[in-house]
C-alpha cells in the first residue's frame, strides 16, 4: 500500500482563547508569538490511520504539506509518528491559495509522486474548518472519496470505510485508489517514540516548488482563488442575565414560559 | 483576579494521566497542610474534607515537592510534551 | 542501536551551551527536552547579564529574540505607602561594556535550541528522561519510558527540579530554606506607554527591583522588567519563609502590584501569562557533586546561582558551566575515558572561571540574606528617615544626625546595625 497523507500546521486548538487575535484591516489572523503551530489534529488522525493500514498490509507512507512556515516541524511530527517520507510543498506563488487551489496543488503533488493507492486527509483543518480539500483532491484525481471516516480497512485490494453520520455510521466499499478524510471518532493519534523523534530530526525533507510541479503560477495562489474573504473579525457575544421571580415556583415558571414565547427568532 | 483566572490564560497541554499524587491517609493526619499555601497555582484544595491535587493547572515549579516533609506527595514531571507550555516565560 | 558521544538532558541555557560546544567540536550529541519545545517549561525574572552567552554566541542580541537592553537599573525600598530608590542609568554609548539584556525565555530558548541544531546536535523535544542506563556504577546513557538511549557521557542540565540528579546519587533533595519561589505575570502594555513611564528610548530597558513591603518583610523581593511591549512583574520569596508565615506568593504579588509606586508603572497592563519557578539560592553550600562516572551536572540542577543581595544571577553561570561540561566531554572523548577521574577536568575548569570563584567569594551571602531586618526594619527605616528629612511641618527642624538617630528608635539598635554592616562586608 502506497499511502499519501496531506497534513497542515494550525494554531494550537488548545490555546487559551484570549491568545487569539485577528487583524481586521488585513483580514488575517495574528499568530500568537512564541507559540509553535501544531499538526492539525484531524491530520494527525490521518497519519494514524495510514500507520494502522501499513502495520496490517505493509507499504510506504509519504506525508506532504503545503504550509509555508512550520512545514518542517509538522512533517517531522508525521515522520516521528512513523511516516516513511515527507515532502514540503513550498513556493511563494502558493501563498494565499484558497481551498480549491490548495486541493489542485495537492492533486498535482499526488500525480507527481505517481504511485499511490490511498490519499488520506483530516476531515477539516482545525483553523478554518472548511472541510473541502479532501473531496476536491478526489475530484481533480477523478477517484472515489469518502469523508468523515472513523475506520478504514483494506481487504483484497478493496477499501472498507466507516463514515460518520449524524445518528451512527455508514459502511462504504470501494476500489483503490481513493481519497478518505478522517474524523475524530477514529480515536487517538499515537505519541511519537523517542527514536521516532530522533529519526525525524535526521530525515532529509525535500522541497517541491511550483516549477518542480510544472505548474503555471496563474493557476495557483491568490490569482486562482475562487473564494475571497470579505471580513475577518472576532465575535464578542453580549450577554444579559435576568432573574425571574414569582411568589412561588409555579408563578416563576409561568413567567419564564411567557418570556421565552415573547422571544422573536 | 483569582489565580484560577490567571491560569486560564496559560497554555497547557493537558494529559489524561495525573503526574502528582497525594497520599490521602498521610494528608488527613497532617495539621499544617503547607501544600495549600505553597502552591502558586493553588492546585491543592480541600475537597470533601481531604486534600486533593488538581494537576491541570500545575506550573511544575516543585514548591510542593520541597515543602511537604511528610512524604505525602509523589512528585514527578508530566509525561514529555505535556503540562505547562509557556509562551513568554 | 546508535551510541551518542553525549546526551544532554534539558535544552535551557546550560544544556544548549554544553550541546553547542560539543556539536561544534564534531561530537555526536543528543539533547532531550521534556517540554513540548525548548523553553516551554522555563520562566525567570527577566534579564541576562555577563559575558558567557556572548562568548558562546557572539553578538547574540543582533540575531536572538531579546526584548530590550538594560540601560536603567533601579533598586527600591518599599514600605506600605512609600518608596525610596537608587536609580542607576547607563546608556552604554561608548560600547566599552555589554549591557544586560531583558529576555523572555520561551522565545529565547527556542532560538538557542535552533542554534544548537544548526551546529549539528539533535534536539528531541517532548521526551522526559526517567532513568539511566547503568553499567556497574557508571552511567552509560538514559531511558525514556521503555526506550534506551546509550551514550558515553550524560550531562544533566534539567533545572532546579532535577529528579535525575537525585537518582544519579549526585545529591539529595534540596531543602525549602535553600530555595526561593518566584511568581510572575507578563502584562501587555503598548510600547510607547512603557517607554514614557520608564523613561526609556528605543529598545533601552529598565530593571526595577524592590525590597521590603512587597514580601511583607520576608526574605526576597519584587521586580519589574520592561519587555518590548509587555512588562514582567513578579515577586521572589524564600520558600521556607512562605511556609513559616503561611503566606501565598500569589497574594504577595497582588499586594506588590497594588503598591502605589508599582501600580503607577503597571496600570492598564493586560495579563498575558502567569508563571512560577523555583530558584536555588544557597550557592556553594547546596551544590551537588558535579561529576561521577559517565555523568556531569550543570546549571540550576547543580544550584549554580549567585545571589549577592544586589543580584540574582543564574543563566550566565549556567552558560559558562555548560561550556565547561561540554569541553570536559570533548577531552574525555579524545582520551576515550569517561570515568569520574577523567571528568574531574569539568570541576577544575569551573574553579578556574568565575563560576566557582564568584560562588566562593559570595559563599556567606545566602546566609546573610536570611536576615529579616534587610526586608523589614531597614526599608522602613530608610523610608521613614526620608519622610522626616523632607518633612516641613512648621516646627523648627532638627539636626540631621539627630533625625537619623530618632528614626532608628524601636526598629534596631546601633549594635545590630554595626553587626549587620560587618556581616554584609564579609558576605558581599
Amino acid at each position: 500500500m502506497e499511502i499519501i497523507v496531506c497534513i497542515k500546521p494550525v494554531l494550537d486548538p488548545d490555546m487559551p482563547p484570549a491568545k487569539f487575535s485577528v487583524d481586521s484591516k488585513t483580514n488575517r489572523v495574528i499568530p500568537p508569538e512564541g507559540m509553535p503551530l501544531v499538526i492539525n489534529p484531524y491530520d494527525a488522525l490521518a497519519v494514524e490511520a495510514a500507520l494502522k493500514i501499513k502495520e496490517a498490509k505493509g507499504g510506504k507512507i509519504t506525508a506532504v504539506t503545503l504550509a509555508g512556515s512550520f512545514a518542517t516541524e509538522i512533517l517531522r511530527k508525521a515522520v516521528a509518528m512513523g511516516a516513511d517520507e515527507a515532502i514540503n510543498i513550498n513556493d511563494p506563488a502558493f501563498e494565499d491559495s484558497d481551498t480549491f487551489s490548495t486541493a489542485f496543488i495537492l492533486a498535482e503533488v499526488v500525480k507527481k509522486i505517481g504511485k499511490y493507492d490511498l490519499v488520506l486527509c483530516g476531515r477539516q483543518a482545525a483553523d478554518w474548518d472548511n472541510g473541502v480539500v479532501g473531496s476536491v483532491i478526489a475530484e481533480y484525481l477523478n477517484i472515489p472519496s469518502v469523508i468523515r471516516a472513523k475506520g478504514i480497512v483494506v481487504t483484497n485490494g478493496k477499501l472498507r470505510v466507516e463514515r460518520v453520520v449524524a445518528n451512527g455510521f455508514e459502511i462504504y466499499e470501494m476500489g483503490l485508489p481513493a481519497v478518505v478524510t478522517l474524523s475524530s471518532e477514529m480515536g487517538q493519534a499515537r505519541i511519537p517514540t523517542g527514536w521516532g523523534i530522533i529519526n525525524a530530526v535526521k530525515k532529509k525533507i525535500p522541497v517541491w516548488t511550483c516549477s518542480d510541479l510544472g505548474l503555471d503560477p496563474v493557476r495557483v495562489g491568490k490569482t486562482a482563488a475562487r473564494n475571497s474573504l470579505v471580513k475577518l473579525y472576532t465575535f464578542s457575544p453580549s450577554r444579559s442575565c435576568e432573574m425571574i421571580t414569582g411568589k412561588d415556583d409555579k408563578e416563576a415558571a409561568g413567567k419564564l414560559a411567557e418570556k421565552i414565547m415573547d422571544i422573536k427568532p | 483576579m483569582k489565580v484560577e483566572d490567571k491560569l486560564a490564560l496559560n497554555k497547557f497541554e493537558v494529559d489524561r494521566e495525573v503526574h502528582i499524587r497525594v497520599d490521602e491517609q498521610i494528608c488527613d493526619r497532617c495539621e499544617p497542610k503547607d501544600c495549600l499555601y505553597v502552591c502558586p497555582a493553588e492546585c491543592y484544595v480541600i475537597r470533601d474534607g481531604h486534600v486533593t491535587f488538581s494537576y491541570e493547572g500545575c506550573l511544575e515549579c516543585g514548591s510542593c515537592r520541597f515543602s511537604c516533609d511528610r512524604g505525602a506527595i509523589t512528585w514527578v514531571n508530566p509525561r514529555g510534551g505535556f503540562g505547562i507550555c509557556y509562551q513568554y516565560g | 542501536m546508535e551510541n551518542f558521544d553525549a546526551i544532554v538532558v534539558g535544552a535551557g541555557p546550560a544544556g544548549c551551551a554544553a550541546a553547542y560546544t560539543m556539536a561544534k567540536a564534531g561530537l555526536n550529541v543528543l539533547v532531550l527536552e521534556r517540554g513540548k519545545y525548548a523553553g516551554a517549561k522555563n520562566t525567570w525574572g527577566g534579564a541576562l547579564f555577563g559575558s558567557a552567552m556572548n562568548e558562546v554566541f557572539p553578538e547574540f542580541w543582533k540575531e536572538a529574540p531579546v526584548e530590550r537592553s538594560v540601560s536603567r537599573h533601579a533598586i527600591s525600598f518599599l514600605t506600605k505607602d512609600a518608596c525610596l530608590s537608587v536609580d542607576y542609568k547607563d546608556s552604554h554609548s561608548d560600547g566599552s561594556s555589554t549591557p544586560g539584556f531583558i529576555i523572555l525565555r520561551a522565545k529565547f530558548d527556542q532560538w538557542m535550541a535552533g542554534k544548537v541544531e544548526k551546529a549539528g546536535a539533535i534536539i528531541a523535544a517532548g521526551l522526559e528522561v526517567d532513568d539511566f542506563i547503568r553499567e556497574g556504577k557508571a552511567i552509560r546513557g538514559v531511558k525514556v519510558g521503555g526506550e534506551e538511549f546509550p551514550a558515553n557521557v550524560v550531562i544533566l542540565a534539567d533545572g532546579v527540579n532535577s529528579l535525575l540528579a537525585v537518582k544519579a546519587g549526585l545529591r539529595g533533595e534540596f531543602k525549602a530554606k535553600d530555595l526561593k519561589q518566584g511568581v510572575k505575570e507578563v502584562l501587555r502594555l503598548p510600547r510607547e506607554v512603557i517607554e514614557d513611564r520608564f523613561n526609556l528610548r528605543g529598545t533601552d530597558g529598565a530593571v526595577m527591583e524592590f525590597v521590603g513591603h512587597c514580601t511583607l518583610g520576608l526574605p526576597g523581593g519584587g521586580f519589574i522588567y520592561t519587555n518590548l511591549d509587555s512588562l514582567s512583574v513578579g515577586v521572589v520569596v524564600q520558600l521556607s519563609a512562605l511556609l513559616e508565615k503561611r503566606v501565598k506568593a500569589s497574594e504577595l504579588l497582588e499586594e506588590f502590584k497594588a503598591h502605589p509606586a508599582v501600580q503607577s508603572l503597571i496600570r492598564g497592563g493586560e495579563l498575558l501569562e502567569y508563571s512560577a519557578h523555583l530558584i536555588p539560592v544557597s550557592g556553594i553550600s547546596m551544590m551537588p557533586k558535579l561529576f561521577a562516572d559517565g555523568i556531569m551536572i550543570t546549571g540550576d540542577a547543580a544550584a549554580m546561582v549567585l545571589g549577592t543581595g544586589l543580584i540574582l544571577e543564574g543563566a550566565n553561570f549556567a552558560v559558562a558551566a555548560g561550556v565547561a561540561a561540554g569541553n570536559a566531554a570533548i577531552r574525555a572523548r579524545e582520551k576515550n575515558d569517561y570515568s569520574s577521574a577523567a571528568l574531574q577536568s569539568y570541576e577544575q575548569a569551573l574553579k578556574d572561571t568565575f563560576v566557582l570563584k564568584d560562588l566562593n567569594t559570595f559563599r556567606e551571602a545566602p546566609h546573610f540574606l536570611e536576615n529579616e531586618r534587610i526586608y523589614n526594619a531597614y526599608p522602613q527605616w530608610a523610608c521613614d528617615l526620608m519622610s522626616r528629612i523632607f518633612c516641613s511641618n512648621g516646627k523648627p527642624r532638627k539636626n540631621t544626625f539627630q533625625v537619623v538617630r530618632e528614626s532608628m528608635k524601636g526598629r534596631f539598635n546601633i549594635m545590630q546595625l554595626f553587626s549587620d554592616f560587618m556581616r554584609a562586608r564579609r558576605a558581599m
